[in-house]
C-alpha cells in the first residue's frame, strides 16, 4: 500500500458505494458513475486499499481489450482462480475502483484474490500506481477517437507513463505493433513480447497506415511481412528500431476457419523454447492476437499455460464482439466497430466468408463513442464492392453519415435503407433470406443488443 | 472538324502519405464521384515527400491535416523547392482546398506558445499562433457570398489560432463552434482560388453545394466557363440539413 487510509473513510467509501449501487439496482438503473463517485469522494485512493495483496492483470490498448480480458478471465476462472473483472465495460478509474470496492469487505479487505481489468488507455497512469498490477498487457495502438485521445503518439506516451509508474509489473507488449513495441524500449520493467512470426493471408501494405514512420526517428518503416493494418515485421532502415523477438510467438497458422483458428505457438520466456498447438475458438486474425496476448499474460503472471490453452479452445465471444444470434432461423452475427482498424477488420472478415448476406450498420456519436464520425472515411468499406452483399440497413443518430459513406464507396442509394427503430430492424432481419451481419458502434450496440437479446432469448455470457 | 475534348479535371493530392487524418481523403473520393455522376472525367495524382513534379497540368490541389510530429519533415520538403511551385500555382489561380494543418501551412508562420516561430509557405496572408486549449467539436459555418454562400458542417480539432491578414477574406462566418481562433467569428480563408478551412469531417461529402462550388471554380479557371449539371441530390442535401440541425443543437 502506497497511501495512507483511514479505517473510517475506507468504511464510508465502500459502504457508500455498495449502498448507492444497491439503491440504483432497486430503481432498476444500472451505471457505475454515481457509486464510483461516492467511493472516491470519501477516499480518492480507495483502489490502493481494496486491491491490496491481489494479483491483478490490467489490459489496455485500442482494440481487443474486452475480448482479451474475457479470454484471460475465463481461463483463470475455469482453472479455479476466483477472479473479478469489469465486465460491464466501465474501464476508467471510477469504474475500476468500484469493481474492487464491490469485492471488498467493509473494512477494505479483498474477498477474491485475482482481478482482470480492462483499462482505458488514458486512465492507465491513474490506475497502475494504485493497484500495482502483476501484469500489464498492451494490445495495439490504432487511431481512435482522435477528438478524445489526441494522436496515436500521445496515447503511446501516456501508456508508457502508466507502465513506468508501476515498475514491478511485468509488461506484455504486442511485438508486431510498432507503436506498442516501442513502449518496451529502455524500460525498467520486465518485458515480454508476443506476436506473429509469420504473415497472415495475402495482406499487403495499406495505403493509410497509423504508423508509417519510425516512432523514434521518423524514417518510413520497411516490412518483412504484414499481418493486418500496420502490424507485422517492421524495421527502421535508419535508426535500427525493429520488431523485437517475441517470447510468445505464433510460428504458423495450421487452420483458419469461420469457427476459429488453430496455430502453433512457441514459448521461450523461460527455459527451453517449446512449441504447442493452440486452438482458438473465435475466428479472424485479431483474435489470434487476443489469444497470444492471453498466453503472454499467463507467462507473465507465472500461471500454468495449459490452463489458458484448454480454455482458449472453448472461448466465447464477448459482449457484441462477434456474438451470434438465431432470429427464427435467420443466422445473425454482431461485430463491434469503433475505429478504422476495427471497421476494416470486421468488413474484411465478412467479405472473406464469400457468402451472400445482408448488413445492418448502426452509428451513434455519444461521448463514449467519440462525437466525431470522420473516421468512417479513414476506413476502406470493402463491403461496397462485394458481390455477395444484398441490402444494407443504416440506423443510429449518425445514419446519414453511414449512408453517405456507403454511397461514396459506390453502393447505390436504392440498396440502402434508413430505419431508425430497433423493432422495425428486427422485423426486416426476421424476413431476411440471407444471413445478417450487424456492425454497430459502442452505444448503438448496447441498445440493439438488448432488443435482439429480448427476441432471441440470448443471454450473454459476458454480462453483469 | 475538330472534336472538343470532354472536360477533364486533374486533381493533385499533396502529401497523402502523411496528411491523412480524420478521413480527409474522403474529399478526393467525393470530388471524383460528383464528376463521375455528371459524366465528367478526372485524374487523381499524388505528390509525396521527396517527389518533384511539374505542377502545371493540375487544376485542383488538395492538402489535408496531419499529426503534429509530421510537420518538421514537411517544412523541410517544402523548402527544397515544392513550396515555390505551389506558391506559383496559387498566384496562377489554381484551385486549392487546404484543411487544418494543410491550411495552416499556406500561411506565413506558426508561433508556438513559448514564442518559437516556424516559417510556413507564406502563399496566403495569415498566421497562426499556438494556444493552450484545443478547439474541438462538430461545428458549422456559412460561406461568404464569393464562395457560394452555402452552409458547411464539419469537425474541428486544433489548438492553433489563425488570424487573417488584410488582403484576404475569411472563407465563412461561424454559426456554431470556434473557427479560426474562437474570437472573431471567422472561419478559414479565401484568397484567389485558395479555400482554406479547419473543417475535417471530411468537409466535402456532407457539403455538396460547397463541393460543386470548388469544382465549378476549377473548371472555370481551366475552360473559361463551366456550368455543372445539377444532380438529383435529394439525399445529400437531406443529410447535410440533418447533420447541420444536429450540430446546431449539440450542447
Amino acid at each position: 500500500m502506497a497511501y495512507k487510509h483511514n479505517p473510517v473513510t475506507t468504511f464510508l467509501a465502500i459502504a457508500g458505494a455498495k449502498m448507492t449501487r444497491w439503491l440504483l439496482h432497486k430503481l432498476h438503473r444500472g451505471g457505475t458513475a454515481l457509486p464510483g463517485r461516492v467511493a472516491m469522494f470519501f477516499d480518492k485512493n480507495l483502489l490502493d486499499k481494496v486491491s491490496e495483496g491481489m494479483e491483478v492483470i490490467v489490459v489496455t490498448g485500442t482494440n481487443g481489450k474486452t475480448t482479451t480480458c474475457n479470454m484471460i478471465e475465463t481461463a483463470m476462472s475455469e482453472a479455479g482462480k476466483d477472479t473479478i473483472a469489469n465486465k460491464a465495460g466501465s474501464n476508467m478509474l471510477l469504474g475500476i475502483t468500484l469493481e474492487f470496492a464491490d469485492n471488498a469487505t467493509l473494512s477494505g479487505k479483498p474477498k477474491k484474490h485475482y482481478a482482470v481489468m480492462e483499462c482505458d488507455e488514458g486512465a492507465l497512469k491513474q490506475v497502475t500506481p494504485l493497484c500495482n498490477p502483476k501484469v500489464i498487457v498492451v494490445t495495439n495502438l490504432f487511431r481512435d477517437q482522435l477528438d478524445r485521445y489526441g494522436t496515436v503518439k500521445n496515447v503511446r506516451d501516456q501508456i508508457r507513463t502508466g507502465v513506468e509508474l508501476s515498475p514491478e509489473s511485468v509488461v506484455c507488449l504486442n511485438a508486431d505493433c510498432s507503436n506498442v513495441a516501442s513502449i518496451g524500449k529502455d524500460l525498467a520493467n520486465k518485458v515480454l513480447y508476443y506476436g506473429l512470426d509469420v504473415p497472415v493471408g495475402d495482406q499487403e501494405n495499406v495505403d493509410v497506415s497509423d504508423a508509417p514512420d519510425c516512432i523514434i526517428c521518423g524514417t518510413p518503416y520497411e516490412y518483412k511481412y504484414h499481418t493486418y493494418a500496420h502490424l507485422g515485421g517492421f524495421s527502421c532502415p535508419n535508426c535500427g528500431y525493429a520488431r523485437p523477438a517475441a517470447q510468445v510467438a505464433v510460428k504458423n497458422i495450421v487452420k483458419a476457419e469461420a469457427t476459429g483458428t488453430t496455430v502453433n505457438v512457441e514459448f521461450s520466456a523461460a527455459g527451453e523454447p517449446k512449441t504447442q498447438e493452440v486452438r482458438i475458438g473465435l475466428p479472424a486474425v485479431f483474435n489470434v492476437y487476443n489469444a497470444a496476448a492471453t498466453l503472454c499474460a499467463f507467462e507473465g503472471a507465472g500461471f500454468d499455460r495449459a490452463e489458458a490453452i484448454a480454455s482458449l479452445a472453448q472461448v466465447q465471444s464477448a459482449f457484441g464482439r462477434m456474438e451470434t444470434y438465431d432470429l427464427d432461423g435467420v443466422p445473425m452475427q454482431m461485430i463491434l466497430v469503433k475505429n478504422p482498424a476495427s471497421m476494416d477488420q470486421a468488413m474484411g472478415y465478412v467479405v472473406g466468408l464469400e457468402q451472400d448476406y445482408n448488413l445492418v450498420m448502426g452509428l451513434n456519436n455519444h461521448i463514449s463513442d467519440g462525437t466525431d464520425v470522420s473516421w468512417l472515411w479513414d476506413a476502406h468499406f470493402k463491403v461496397c464492392e462485394d458481390p455477395h452483399l444484398g441490402k444494407v440497413i443504416v440506423s443510429g443518430e449518425c445514419a446519414e453519415d453511414l449512408k453517405k459513406r456507403l454511397m461514396d464507396g459506390g453502393l447505390s442509394e436504392d440498396r440502402i435503407q434508413h430505419i431508425p427503430d430497433d423493432a422495425t430492424i428486427i422485423e426486416k432481419c426476421r424476413a431476411s433470406k440471407l444471413p445478417v451481419f450487424i456492425l454497430p458502434n459502442y452505444t448503438y450496440m448496447m441498445t440493439l443488443r438488448e432488443s435482439l437479446g429480448a427476441v432471441t432469448g440470448n443471454a450473454s455470457l459476458w454480462e453483469v | 472538324m475538330s472534336t472538343v475534348a470532354e472536360p477533364t479535371l486533374n486533381i493533385c493530392h499533396i502529401y497523402p502519405e502523411v496528411l491523412n487524418l480524420y478521413g480527409d481523403r474522403g474529399n478526393i473520393r467525393c470530388l471524383q464521384k460528383r464528376l463521375e455522376w455528371r459524366g465528367l472525367d478526372c485524374t487523381v495524382s499524388e505528390l509525396k515527400l521527396g517527389e518533384q513534379k511539374d505542377l502545371s497540368p493540375y487544376d485542383l490541389f488538395f492538402i489535408g491535416g496531419g499529426q503534429d510530429f509530421d510537420q518538421a519533415v514537411l517544412l523541410e520538403d517544402l523548402r527544397a523547392g515544392k513550396g515555390e511551385e505551389l506558391k506559383a500555382a496559387v498566384e496562377d489561380g489554381k484551385t486549392f482546398l487546404c484543411i487544418c494543418g494543410g491550411y495552416q501551412m499556406m500561411g506565413h508562420y506558426y508561433e508556438t506558445h513559448d514564442g518559437q516561430r516556424d516559417e510556413f509557405l507564406g502563399a496566403v496572408d495569415f498566421y497562426t499562433v499556438g494556444g493552450d486549449t484545443r478547439m474541438i467539436g462538430n461545428y458549422a459555418f456559412r460561406l461568404g457570398a464569393e464562395s457560394g454562400g452555402s452552409t458547411v458542417v464539419g469537425f474541428e480539432n486544433h489548438s492553433g489560432r489563425t488570424f487573417l491578414g488584410s488582403g484576404v477574406q475569411p472563407l465563412g462566418t461561424v454559426l456554431k463552434g470556434f473557427g479560426n481562433n474562437g474570437e472573431d467569428g471567422t472561419e478559414g480563408v479565401r484568397y484567389k482560388n485558395v479555400f482554406g478551412s479547419y473543417s475535417h469531417g471530411p468537409i466535402l461529402p456532407k457539403n455538396p453545394a460547397f463541393t460543386d462550388f470548388l469544382l465549378t471554380t476549377a473548371l472555370e479557371r481551366k475552360y473559361g466557363s463551366a456550368v455543372l449539371e445539377p444532380l438529383a441530390d435529394r439525399f445529400e442535401h437531406e443529410a447535410h440539413d440533418r447533420v447541420l440541425e444536429r450540430v446546431l443543437h449539440e450542447k
